[in-house]
């Protein structure tokens, strides 16, 4: 190197740029404002809604949840709720059953149905099409009220009226059929069959193990279901043996019962900072370059040092700004345990699983039906159908582009090499048109979490629907609406991680 | 001639007794109205090997594939190693394990590392232990000189180790026959010659070959016989040196102008 060259590096190095002009500096500035503008948009608006509402004279606060409810509900676990709180417990039950069981039977018509629009059988494509594009064309709710008025015009219901009186009834009202349902001892039940599982899953491992050494059919699938199936069987009777397991879970809870709220406040703080630590660490560990260096940039400490000051504010926040919260968790702590004792108690001896037909029973003028079979009001069934019918239109769709997406390629080396059209499907198309499908699946299952809410416009008794009766009585809008938005949020993010671990499981296999 | 039963089972039997591997008899096929296959006659035997040259849209490809039943075709007689190709679903799965196939697009499974694309078909068709398949997977990775990428996944691979993956996918069903459907088309000039050294080791070998190519060099170095085809009718065939010195053809002789 010649000296000028080291006259113009020197030059060059002892020029710092102003201020206003430096990248680092500017970018700690943006960051420290928008953090800024966040907390003070949250602080003014939590103030205004606070002021304006006391200026109206309307209290704030969860104290209505303890409250009674002046009404009934149409449907759910307690048709006659004591509390709002309760009443709003049974609308996210509701809400939740809609959701699960909406989301399983869509998926299974969704795949169905886009299966069927690429089969070469000229009539089941046209069947396929016509719903898919008749469903997903019509809006939600024009569907749900269309359901509804269809039950609206069937026959009335009569006693012993049919189709098959005794188990399957359909009429106005709704239909009923058998149902099915957790009994004395089935808690305990679980533990064996919990157990039967976990060999079933040895001995599959071991099959296919045996298939892999020997090329023999070994069944390992049908290996892991004979074995728990066995379990489950013998489970039926003798699974009062694990009557201990209950008194385990009274121990929990009375170890519980017996914190200090000072230990669980010191357990919190510590417990806060802790994470904080090792996501910190964490983080460091993954951003160091290979050569052992740590290059962060301005973002990365940002981040640091946003999680460590966050950490310690909530240390302090658990011991300081809310008080009530240990005592809240030593109590449901306690609570929950006390359950889970009850759940898998000493007592309870009587078979884990039963079942009662449905009845109609006629208390006076009116027959309906009775609380033994399971009901689908025509509430229920209008939602429950409504949201079925149009989930599954759209993920017939994606099934299809799904399928599709593999190119005609891998059908063709797939055929030459004389794979036979099952296992081309098990082993080729199906593991990479699921890559594809998954993504835009778990919108739709997040579509139909949120589509449940237009229960509201036919009366049944949803989250939505009851937190709107309970803000009509009560007019605490602001608080049932934060109820809901936590609702929907907690549920979202709940699949969203379910998906999500699906996907990534299925891209490390893919690269 | 009692009945055309007897007819075909006698000339198959004779066909097999000849060593006779493809045969093709009035071969036909149409796209539409566009006739893709015009009444193609050929006799591959064992342990030949076979370029088919051509102009693009001379029906080649459409011929090379319907040998393994990719493409159907409508009029004529296609027997392979004794089995005709009919409707039978038998006779198709038997002459697809028996046919190797090496595609212009590589068509490796993308979710499947290198090993798990040369075991697939043992395991599943012929019901190998996987060991075993493995095993087998491992030479053959070796003799098409790419052992060290057995565990990587295809999009790691450049194309001529992919396609070098291909062809070890399709020998690993022990084929009789191979065929190759361009197989260095879609390659870099650098990666062909790897490719085809691979090929050449395999006819040195033995194996039948049958291969739509335009590499005029390793129709020259390894075919036995080239056979020239424009508008799904085969024009002329000879041997290599016939073809490239002597062409008796106006249209061979038109297209050898136009490449060479």
């Amino acid at each position: 190197m010649s000296n000028t060259d080291k006259a113009t590096l020197a030059a060059t190095q002892s020029r710092r740029p102003p201020l206003y002009r430096d990248a680092t500096v500017l970018k700690w500035l943006a960051q420290v404002a928008a953090l800024s503008l966040v907390v003070f948009a949250l602080y003014f608006l939590v103030t205004q809604a606070q002021s304006n509402l006391a200026k109206k004279g309307i209290a704030t606060g969860f104290d209505f949840l303890s409250a009674p409810l002046g009404s009934d509900l149409s449907s759910g676990i307690d048709t006659d709720p004591d509390t709002s709180g309760r009443a709003l417990w049974v609308g996210m039950v509701n809400t939740i059953r809609l959701s699960i069981g909406g989301i399983i039977v869509a998926t299974v018509l969704g795949v169905v149905v886009g299966v069927g629009r690429l089969s070469s059988n000229w009539i089941v494509k046209r069947i396929s099409s016509v719903f898919v594009e008749t469903l997903r064309n019509i809006p939600l709710l024009v569907q749900i009220i269309l359901i509804f008025v269809v039950i609206s015009t069937l026959p009335r219901v009569e006693i012993n009226q049919g189709p098959i009186p005794g188990w399957l009834h359909i009429s106005n009202k709704g239909v009923s059929v058998p149902r099915v349902f957790i009994s004395d001892g089935f808690y305990q039940w679980l533990i064996v069959v919990a157990i039967g599982a976990a060999l079933g899953w040895l001995v599959m491992r071991r099959r296919s193990r045996l298939h892999d050494a020997t090329g023999r059919d070994t069944y390992p699938v049908a290996s892991f279901v004979a074995v728990t199936a066995a379990f489950a069987a013998v489970g039926w009777f003798v699974h009062p043996v694990f009557g201990w397991v209950g008194n385990v879970f009274d121990g929990l809870a009375s170890g519980i019962g017996a914190l200090t709220e000072q230990t669980v406040q010191i357990l919190l703080s510590v417990a806060a900072l802790l994470v904080a630590v090792l996501w910190i660490r964490r983080f460091l560990a993954q951003h160091r370059s290979p050569a052992g260096r740590a290059k962060l940039s301005d973002d990365d400490w940002f981040r640091v040092i946003f999680a460590g000051v966050v950490a310690v504010l909530v240390a302090i926040f658990v011991n300081i700004g809310w008080p009530g919260l240990s005592s809240w968790i030593i109590n449901s702590g306690r609570d929950l345990f006390e359950v889970l004792g009850d759940k898998f108690g000493d007592g309870r001896t009587g078979q884990p699983i039963d079942a009662k037909r449905p009845d109609i029973e006629q208390p006076g003028n009116f027959p309906n039906y009775g609380p033994a079979g399971l009901n689908l009001t025509q509430g229920l069934a209008a939602v429950y159908f409504g949201v079925v019918f149009y989930t599954a239109a759209f993920i017939a769709e994606i099934v299809r582009a799904g399928i599709l997406s593999v190119p005609k390629g891998q059908t063709e080396a797939a055929q030459a090499v004389g794979l036979r059209r099952l296992t081309m499907l098990r082993r080729v198309i199906l593991p990479q048109a699921f890559r594809v499908i998954l993504p835009p699946l778990g919108n739709q299952y997040l579509n139909l979490t949120k589509n449940t809410s237009l229960a509201i416009a036919i009366g049944y008794s949803d989250l939505v629907q009851v937190g709107e009766t309970i803000y009509n009585q009560t007019g605490k809008t602001v608080e049932v609406v934060s109820i809901w938005m936590l609702f929907y949020l907690t549920c979202s993010l709940t699949i969203s991680v379910v998906v999500n671990f699906f996907n990534v499981r299925l891209k490390i296999v893919e690269r | 001639m009692s009945s055309v039963g007897d007819a075909t089972t006698a000339l198959t039997e004779e066909l097999a007794a000849r060593n006779d591997m493809i045969v093709c008899q009035g071969v036909s096929k149409w796209f539409g109205d566009f006739q893709a296959l015009d009444s193609i006659s050929a006799v591959i035997k064992e342990r030949e090997v076979v370029v088919v040259l051509g102009p693009s849209g001379s029906g080649k490809s459409t011929w090379i594939r319907c040998i393994n039943r990719l493409e159907v075709h409508q009029e004529g007689r296609i027997v392979i190693d004794g089995v005709e190709l009919t409707n039978d679903l038998r006779n198709i799965e038997k002459i697809r394990s028996e046919v190797g196939m090496v595609f212009q697009q590589f068509n490796l499974f993308p979710h499947l590392t290198v090993l798990d694309n040369v075991t697939l078909a043992p395991i599943w068709v012929r019901k190998k232990p996987k060991r075993e398949a493995e095993e087998i997977a491992r030479s053959l990775l070796e003799r098409v000189g790419i052992p060290e990428q057995a565990e990587k996944y295809p999009g790691q691979l450049s194309g001529g180790q992919q396609q070098r993956v291909a062809i070890a996918r399709a020998l690993a069903m022990e084929p009789r026959i191979m065929l190759f459907d361009e197989p260095t088309s879609a390659l870099d000039p650098e990666m062909i010659k790897e490719v085809l050294d691979v090929m050449k080791e395999l006819a040195r070998s033995g194996m039948t070959m049958m291969v739509v190519t335009h590499e005029m060099g390793f129709a020259r170095e390894v075919a036995d016989r080239v056979i020239f085809m424009e508008e799904g009718q085969l024009v002329e065939t000879g041997t290599p040196e016939h073809f490239f010195t002597n062409p008796t053809e106006d249209r061979t002789k038109l297209f050898l102008s136009q490449i060479l």
